[in-house]
């Protein structure tokens, strides 16, 4: 079994290494280059920690879909995708033999560092710079019902990998679009019964770098490892723009 | 020759870690008006702590059904738990302060599961006498975390991402600060500071079959090691009951706190047996003992595990309060559980041992303190209760950093000996990258890793461990001169790979000697040869020191102010 990987640092164009690694059953894609590093190269590059999908280490693109190498089995990546992204500048199709190899890749839309190593700066931007913290309100009595943790929890599921980032075709063109992961996680504060701002956070989005950037791609659903829907986060926040939702700042007062 | 450091970043405090004790560190020694800094290996949100699940404990008292629940019934589980060898102040302090650090989280947003009428839901978990869990799902740890980098970020908090702490530095019998690898750069870079915290986490990687994070490699223990600084209590070493057959990724207790029961190869529900009032729920290293010994005495399944069987919880009760452990069970099983049982074995989950500390968290080096699973203060003693280590990094994480703001403010810098072991330093990696004595660090890691796990495993005798401290001192002997393929300044991994493993070579030495020297059976450190707990011989804590060259083993008193000892039944 093949791995095609793109090697090489900063802006160099990549070129393209292979190997072989064993076909175990249960291996993951993160195996397979643990296993590479282990045996054949300890040059390679790429992040990991946890092995359990909840760190956001390891974003890649593995046959041209962003996704968690601890999370994806070699074999199931010799079959055939049962769905397909919506095409992106920064990811082009093919470029493999689909079921003799598998290709590997640094995640798009953000500079690659060395091998499939990229620099998170500009997500982590976008996430700050939606004031990502609960502003708290006096005299919090902790009580919160349940369907309202659970509706939270859609979002506070998000691990930050970048991921859906990286699949998003107007992260690949605008530069200041804010994306799925830093949208989702402001509405998650809108939401939240806590927050004493929420008004001041939907207006937050309120702008074409916010919720109105989206073209509703779907490609970051699609993608995402933990089930987070930025697009419908951004659909709803923009449903309370248009209504003006009062609920919201009345609450708030 | 490399040109010299002579640049010196400083800061009051500096915390070694970006996990939840390390955040929560910086946060109140921010709070209390240190200019701090933290220095990481990883981003803060790829620490270990992230993959906590299960929940943490505190006397809410939020089942008020199940009768009173309080701080002392919880001090009072934690000490049985721990087999008499917690020290009972440590344990009481951190009791009593559970609930606020709980309803802290709640406050700066985690967003912890909740009853019906709206609070924080509690959950039973193993060895506790009250339901006093309190969780968000499956997935505390991950909710607990990004909160704690929320407030980070809001107090603007400075993080040193990246950077690999090699080691401390020393002068006038003080810790003066540190020098640390910037991995993007491949320099080496002085940090001065007044005070340090060691908050590096576990050392699981010692072992195989470990539920740790890959990063989990004891680097905190070997830098205190180094320092002169003892360890304590290295040989008590948790195995966790139930992880996921073949790729050991934790199935929490929660599983069996929600009602998930135990059951061998010929369908028997084998802990009544074993522990006939807790059943599935006695502490940990009970049940990893009866799990073991029904897959040693041929009633576990082909390949060795039994089965975890989540059935009975129904489909709606797993979706609510087990997601995360389906999505395991899916993802790197292909098992469902809500239609079939998951295969688990036991596997190495969490030190309970670490850097010696006291009750205020300072090392025996002063300007050095310790806290966190880094840490033996100690409140797990020989064997941890599900949920008091979340709950150790909350509260002693807290204390450390007010201590460390409190202790600065009195203390000056001393730039000098930063200075000279950034130099000497890096030399020392230059030499590791040139050699051309190219040892292929992943090989002596596993061999490391098998004779951990099967020599100072779930079962010891004095036979096997002494044949693997031989063994083992042989690998740190080899991990001295250790080389690697990679020989660029950037990004070079195998590089940290190679100093992880000379971390971890150096601190399972402690592990085996504090093993050996301990003829009895307590908590997680169960001897075949001696199977009985002997207080009168060692009701002590073990403590490990490294000077020039040599270990040192001694031992103290355990302090025992307010539960007698008991004998252990559930
Ligand atoms: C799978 C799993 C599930 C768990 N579930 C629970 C649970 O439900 N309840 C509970 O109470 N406990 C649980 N635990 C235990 C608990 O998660 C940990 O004990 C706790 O999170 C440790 O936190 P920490 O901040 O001390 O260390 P960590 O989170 O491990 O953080 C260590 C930090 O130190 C840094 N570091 C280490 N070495 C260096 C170095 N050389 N240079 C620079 N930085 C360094 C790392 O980058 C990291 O940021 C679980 C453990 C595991 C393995
Ligand atoms: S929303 Fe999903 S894909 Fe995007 S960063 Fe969060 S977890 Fe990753
Ligand atoms: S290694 Fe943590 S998400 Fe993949």
């Amino acid at each position: 079994m093949k791995l095609k990987v793109a090697r090489g640092y900063s802006k160099d164009a990549s070129s393209y290494q292979i190997y072989e690694v064993p076909e175990k059953p249960g291996s993951t894609i993160l195996d397979a280059l643990l296993y590479v590093h282990d045996n054949q190269d300890d040059t390679l590059g790429f992040r990991y920690s946890c092995r359990g999908a909840v760190c956001g280490s390891c974003g890649m693109l593995i046959n041209r879909v962003p996704r968690l190498a601890c999370r994806t089995q070699l074999a199931s990546m010799l079959l055939p995708e049962s769905r397909h992204l919506v095409p992106s500048i920064s990811i082009p199709e093919g470029g493999f033999e689909l079921g003799r190899e598998v290709l590997i890749e640094p995640l798009p839309n953000l500079e690659r560092q060395k091998d499939l190593m990229v620099d998170m700066t500009p997500f982590f931007k976008a996430y700050k710079a939606i004031s990502p913290f609960l502003l708290e309100k006096e005299g919090s009595e902790h009580f919160m019902p349940q369907p309202t943790v659970r509706e939270l929890e859609r979002y506070t599921n998000c691990v930050l990998c970048a991921v859906c980032f990286s699949s998003c075709p107007i992260n690949g063109k605008e530069l200041d679009y804010l994306g799925p992961a830093a949208l989702a996680k402001l509405y998650r504060f809108i939401i939240d019964p806590r927050d004493a701002q929420r008004s001041m956070r939907l207006e937050k989005g309120n702008s074409t770098t916010g919720w109105w950037g989206c073209q509703f791609h779907a490609n970051c659903a699609y993608v995402c490892p933990k089930g987070v829907t930025p697009n419908y986060a951004i659909a709803k926040a923009r449903k309370m723009i248009r209504e003006r939702t009062v609920a919201i700042s009345k609450e708030d007062s | 020759m490399p040109a010299a450091i002579t640049d010196t970043r400083h800061h009051d405090a500096i915390v070694i870690g970006g996990g939840l004790t390390g955040l929560r560190a910086a946060l109140a020694a921010n709070g209390a008006g240190a200019d701090v800094a933290v220095i990481s290996k990883v981003h803060p949100l790829r620490s270990h702590s992230v993959a906590a699940q299960g929940g943490i404990n505190a006397s809410l008292n939020n089942n008020k059904g199940e009768g009173e629940d309080s701080w002392e019934a919880h001090a009072y589980d934690t000490v049985k738990g721990s087999d008499y060898l917690a020290d009972q102040d440590a344990v009481s302090f951190m009791c009593q302060d559970a609930p606020r650090a709980v309803l802290e989280m709640e406050s700066w947003g985690t967003t912890f599961s909740r009853d019906d009428e709206g609070r924080i839901a509690q959950r039973p978990f193993g060895g506790a006498g009250f339901p006093r869990t309190c969780y968000a799902a499956d997935r505390t740890g991950h909710n607990l975390i990004h909160t704690l980098y929320e407030k980070a970020v809001q107090a603007g908090i400075e993080i040193f991402e990246e950077r690999f702490v090699l080691s401390l530095a020393m002068e006038g019998g003080r810790c003066r600060g540190l020098v640390a690898l910037d991995i993007a750069s491949g320099e080496v870079e002085a940090f001065s500071s007044k005070s340090t915290l060691l908050a590096t986490g576990g050392y699981g990687r010692i072992f195989s079959r470990s539920t740790n994070a890959y990063i989990n490699t004891g680097d905190g223990a070997a830098l205190a090691l180094k320092a002169g600084v003892p360890l304590r209590d290295m040989e008590f070493v948790q195995f966790h009951p139930t992880t996921l057959f073949g790729t050991s990724i934790l199935i929490s207790e929660a599983a069996r706190g929600e009602g998930g029961v135990l059951t061998n190869a010929v369908g028997e529900r084998f802990m009544s047996r074993y522990a006939s009032k807790a059943m599935e729920l006695a502490p940990r290293d009970i049940v990893a003992r009866a799990i073991q010994r029904e897959i040693d005495e041929g009633r576990g399944q082909e390949g060795g595990y039994i089965n975890l069987d989540l059935r009975e919880l129904g489909r709606e009760k797993i979706m609510e309060r087990l997601p995360g452990i389906r999505q395991i069970a899916m993802d790197f099983a292909g098992i469902d559980p809500i239609s079939a049982p998951i295969p688990v074995q036991p596997g190495q989950h969490y030190s309970m041992g670490g850097v010696a500390c006291d009750v205020n968290c300072r090392t025996a080096l002063a300007g050095l303190y310790a806290a966190g699973e880094a840490a033996c203060v100690s409140v797990h003693g020989a064997n941890r209760l599900g949920g008091n280590s979340l709950l150790e990094t909350l509260v002693f994480g807290k204390l450390a950093g007010e201590n460390m703001a409190m202790d600065s403010a009195a203390a000056s810098f001393d730039d000098g000996a930063a200075k000279a072991l950034a130099n000497s330093e890096q030399l020392r990696l230059k030499e590791i990258r040139s050699t051309q004595n190219r040892t292929q660090t992943s090989k002596l890691r596993e061999e490391l890793n098998r004779t951990m796990f099967t020599d100072f495993g779930i079962f010891r005798t004095a036979l096997r461990m002494k044949g693997g401290l031989a063994i083992a001192s042989n690998l740190a002997n080899k991990g001295e001169s250790i080389g690697v393929g990679d020989k660029a300044k950037e990004y070079n991994q195998a590089l940290i790979g190679a100093l992880e493993f000379q971390n971890m070579s150096c601190v399972a030495l402690p592990i085996c000697m504090s093993a050996i020297a301990r003829e009895e059976s307590r908590g997680s450190h169960y001897r075949t040869d001696y199977p009985k707990r002997d207080d009168l011989r060692f009701l002590k804590h073990t403590h490990i020191t490294k000077r020039a060259g040599e270990h040192a083993l001694t031992y103290a008193d355990v302090l025992l102010d307010r539960w007698p000892l008991e004998e252990r039944r559930y």
